[in-house]
């Protein structure tokens, strides 16, 4: 798809701005009802949904150009998806993330592009992270951990780092747990340490479609020349990558998150809880793993229209809207923790609010992305509850920056590394 | 026109530079497709409305003075709009700026025991009735739904909606208002004019109720109105909506002292006897032709996909051969929506005995398959928030109403055959032409209680097109032109569909003068126009406003 063909979207969103409040349905109290972080930060419409098609109408009729403020509204997006669930409570031909994504890919192409981006992707097609890291030092994390090592030796189930895991020395253990749980429970599990490289979903959101195809190319070759049936990560980001992007370019890997492993494990009875943890917790929805976390469903289609005039697609096109979502399995892990009480936030599932860090903001708007963590800590707060669980270690660590910013006590964790407290 | 750099720097000194743009693609959002929605001209296809010279967003009552008092300094006309839901709140013409009212979003006051709201611009419906409810109250919900500005329908529209006949119109729930007027002053209308409280909107203390609404309102056409108190009402439900269920087809199962029913009748008379008498009863919370929104032949089908979260619009015609659903859609061929709530449990029993009565003297029912659970609930939800009623568009992107009728129930059933049935023929074969959807002709949506108790409904007839599509787009308005010319004849006069066209062109811009002097000279009561000319000349001697407020030499 180019640009081009989203203007049908263009011109049938009616601009009724529900792209930037949670499903009003949902609405629970004046302080946690919006959705979009983008508006709720920088306040013009452009910063919205509705904003971003009519930009990019705009710039496709020539009625404006690229200034400042145009490469601003294209980029100050966390990608997060909540306007994609919100229109679609009522729409079902408008596809507002899609056409953001466009819109990214076209500014990069036509080298309209951030500083702050352009060195981490000049620094990814050296060393194959988004960390500023060293390639070399990529399997660091895995150091001493008894574990097989990918293409050397075969393992049903490749566990994927990611780069977060893979570099944030503070976050890194959450790796190293979940591979020893799904080792010690039995699992045929492998790693490829320095040979892993990023997943490329980070790239795609920043809107470099030519540096994630690269990557998702040579990660389904490695993979399948390594007789690799099934993928697990701790990453949202990368689950998110593997399970949606990756299909598209011919991989047929079977893609699951860590907490729905850990979920099966659990009710299978191949991990047994033999501890307690006394903890009021809250979780965090990541939004590549809740909303963006849908299956993958295979579609090549065309428009057409049925009594006369309603828009349809032939043949039945997947309609992703969050519905189908990632949410029980890391819900189902902490409710079995024994001593763990989870209080549920206002905004949860399809509707969570983002953590701030994706679509490039963490790197290239840091009070920005802040911000948006700081109002997700301010809601996590007002449950009660002592800690924030996620299932992602880019939301992990923006939430861990912002309770440093913030001097705050809210502790923060992973789902792996609760599990891994009660055993 | 561009604004002199001099009166950019004065305007970015009052709201501060992160805090006004004239950036072209910023402005291009601030305009609005005429090829859209409940506008009320058109459609016409690929217009907009024109581009202003630059949008502010105004932090305070303060702010927008400044600005205010500085457009009256160098004769710059300003526009103020809070949630955009349509072509009303954007300029009409150059040498315009457009005042975003977001960052003005705070709902100030809560006042449990004596039933009021204070808000900024930006509150929306959704969220003062989240807050609303956890106090047991409510707010009245106007038709735009759950998206829309309470400030901006009560003060500067109509505020009418689904649970009018129990929450009142919005201006009837204004209690106060603070008012930046078109010369920049700031009134204080009502009570808390004279410092005693946000409580009456007619005193004591200025009483300019009448005059800062006008007619049916401002239209953002008379200064800017930055607080306003509202009137709430007695919630007996649950202090949060306890909403289930994967989207769209949320749920929210009640207490039982809460229902809804889609009721069905066997003629227009009887459908028009129990109007009479729910209001005679004084029954009902929300009482609507809602879902007929969707077309005659089509609403059980929407009902099913709305309801299911496995379906999608392309399941429409499979859905429409289903012997259920079409079971359905026959016994909500005359129908409406009512939501019943019993502040006590021998309220509700009260009120359900009630219905029963007069469904058995009109030979009305209860549409069985919309009894059943998940779609009780989902109908149920969507009744109480409103926060779906942007399905208005959900075939094409475009929609406008034509005919809008309004008056006592009787209007759109007495004639014979009856006018609902005239205007549904008439439809029927302009939708055999293929350019706005076919939904069987009578797709009238609007209030059973148009006003606080009852007393008339308010019919307008959807029209469904696709705003991309030129040949739709512009057979819609070919249909709109035939509809009022319908409507002209039949001693009906012109419908919904050109109710703005005093006031916006087909260019995007204000209508031409003798144009809107001769719309206006042609309706009920000119005389009212030529006194708001007074109003206008008095309050606002610099026209900085647009012609959406309605005046005649």
């Amino acid at each position: 798809m180019a640009l081009e063909d989203y203007k049908a979207d263009m011109e049938r969103c009616s601009q009724c701005s529900y792209c930037k409040w949670i499903p009003f349905d949902q609405v629970k109290s004046w302080r946690f009802a919006k959705g979009c972080p983008s508006i709720a930060y920088s306040n013009f419409l452009s910063y919205s949904a509705r904003g971003r098609f009519a930009v990019a109408l705009s710039l496709l009729n020539g009625q404006s150009t690229y200034t400042d403020r145009v490469v601003d509204i294209v980029y100050k997006c966390v990608t997060c998806g909540s306007c994609d669930v919100a229109d679609k409570i009522c729409r079902y031909n408008l596809e507002p993330l899609e056409m953001i994504h466009e819109l990214r890919f076209r500014l990069v192409e036509d080298g309209q592009l951030l500083p702050e981006h352009t060195a981490v992707i000049e620094h990814l097609r050296k060393e194959n992270n988004m960390m500023m890291k060293s390639g070399a030092e990529r399997g660091d994390w895995a150091k001493g951990l008894d574990v097989k090592h990918i293409p050397g030796e075969s393992a049903e189930v490749l566990f994927h780092a990611g780069c977060r895991f893979s570099y944030d020395e503070e976050l890194r253990e959450t790796a190293r747990t979940a591979v020893t749980l799904l080792r010690d429970a039995g699992v045929d599990v492998g790693i490829m340490g320095k040979e892993e490289s990023c997943c490329g979903g980070r790239t795609y959101d920043m809107g470099y479609k030519e540096d994630f195809t690269r990557l998702a190319e040579n990660n389904i070759k490695a993979w399948n020349a390594a007789g690799v049936k099934t993928i697990v990560t701790s990453c949202a980001d990368c689950f998110h990558a593997f399970l949606r992007l990756y299909p598209p370019l011919g991989a047929k890997f079977e893609v699951l998150h860590t907490v729905q492993f850990l979920d099966r494990l659990i009710k299978e009875g191949k991990i047994k809880f033999t501890k307690t943890v006394p903890l009021r917790i809250t979780y965090h929805d990541p939004c590549h793993l809740g909303r963006q976390g849908e299956p993958y469903v295979p579609w090549k289609g065309k428009e057409k229209k049925v009594k006369n005039q309603i828009v349809v697609y032939e043949p039945r096109k997947p309609r992703y809207n969050g519905a189908w979502g990632v949410y029980e399995p890391p819900r189902d892990v902490l409710k079995s923790i024994p001593g763990l009480e989870l209080v549920e936030m206002e905004r949860i599932r399809e509707y969570a609010w983002c953590c701030g860090a994706g679509g490039g903001a963490r790197e290239a708007y840091p009070d920005f992305s802040n911000w948006t963590a700081t109002e997700r800590l301010e809601e996590a707060k007002s449950t009660g509850a002592e800690a924030i669980v996620s299932a992602c270690p880019w939301c992990e660590r923006n939430l861990i920056d912002a309770v440093s910013a913030a001097g705050d006590k809210m502790k923060v964790f992973d789902v792996a590394e609760l599990v891994r407290q009660a055993i | 026109m561009t604004l002199s750099r001099e009166v950019y720097k004065e305007l970015e000194d009052i709201v501060n530079p992160e805090n006004i743009s004239e950036d072209p693609a910023v402005l291009d959002c601030y305009r609005y497709p005429l090829s859209h929605t409940a506008i009320h001209i058109g459609p016409y296809y690929r217009v907009y409305t024109p581009r202003g010279e630059a949008v502010l967003l105004p932090g305070s009552a303060e702010e927008v003075q400044a600005i205010v008092k500085l457009c009256n300094k160098y004769k710059i006309r300003f526009k103020a709009s809070s949630t955009f839901w349509s072509a009303w709140g954007y300029p009409c013409e150059d040498n315009t700026i457009q005042l975003d009212m977001r960052r003005m979003d705070k709902i100030l006051e809560l006042d449990e025991k004596n039933m009021f709201a204070v808000v900024e611009p930006h509150v929306i419906e959704a969220t003062l009735q989240a807050e609303a409810m956890k106090v047991g109250l409510n707010t009245h919900i106007h038709g735009p739904g759950a998206s829309c500005s309470c400030l901006a329908s009560a003060t500067a529209l109509g505020g009418l909606g689904p649970d009018t006949a129990y929450m009142g119109h919005h201006n009837e729930n204004l209690l106060g208002v603070e008012w930046v007027m078109p010369d920049g002053e700031i009134l204080r209308v009502g009570s808390v004019g004279s410092g005693l409280g946000w409580f009456c909107c007619d005193g004591p203390g200025p009483s300019l109720k009448g005059l800062v609404r006008g007619m049916v309102g401002t239209n953002g056409a008379m200064g800017v109105f930055t607080k306003c108190a509202l009137k709430l009402y007695p919630w007996p439900g649950p202090a949060t909506l306890p909403v289930e269920g994967r989207p769209p087809a949320y749920k929210a199962v009640l207490p039982d002292n809460i229902k809804s029913y889609t009721l069905g009748f066997p003629t227009w008379k009887a459908w028009a006897d129990s109007c009479y008498g729910i209001w005679e009863a004084g029954i009902g919370y929300v009482a609507h032709r809602q879902f007929s929104m969707f077309g005659r032949d089509l609403k059980g089908a929407m009902v099913k996909i709305l309801s299911d979260p496995t379906k999608t619009l392309s399941d429409i015609k499979e859905l429409l051969e289903d012997p259920e659903i079409k079971k359905m859609t026959e016994d909500m061929r005359r129908d409406y929506q009512i939501v019943l709530a019993g502040m006590t449990p021998r309220d509700i029993e009260w009120q359900e005995k009630a219905l029963d009565l007069i469904l058995e003297k009109t030979g009305g029912w209860k549409v069985q398959g919309m009894l059943e659970p998940d779609r009780h609930n989902w109908s149920l939800l969507y009744m109480l928030r409103l926060g779906h009623k942007n399905l208005n568009l959900v075939y094409g992107g475009g929609y406008d109403g034509c005919f809008g009728l309004g008056g006592t129930p009787d209007f759109g059933t007495s004639e014979e055959p009856e006018r609902v049935e005239q205007v549904t023929a008439f439809k029927c074969e302009w939708e055999k032409k293929g350019n706005i959807v076919a939904s069987g002709g009578d797709a009238m949506m609007g209030g059973i209680g148009g006003m606080g108790g009852g007393g008339m409904t308010m019919w307008e007839n959807f029209t469904h097109f696709d705003p991309h599509n030129k040949a739709s787009t512009e057979g819609t308005m070919e249909f709109f032109d035939a509809a009022t010319d319908y409507g002209v004849k039949k001693g009906w006069g012109p419908g919904m569909e050109k109710m703005n066209a005093y006031a916006r062109g087909r260019d995007g811009r204000s209508t031409a003068k003798e144009i809107r002097d001769r719309i206006l000279e042609a309706s009920a009561q000119p005389e009212a126009f030529r006194y708001q000319r007074k109003i206008k000349e008095t309050f606002n001697p610099n026209d900085l406003g647009d012609a959406y407020y309605r005046t005649l030499d």
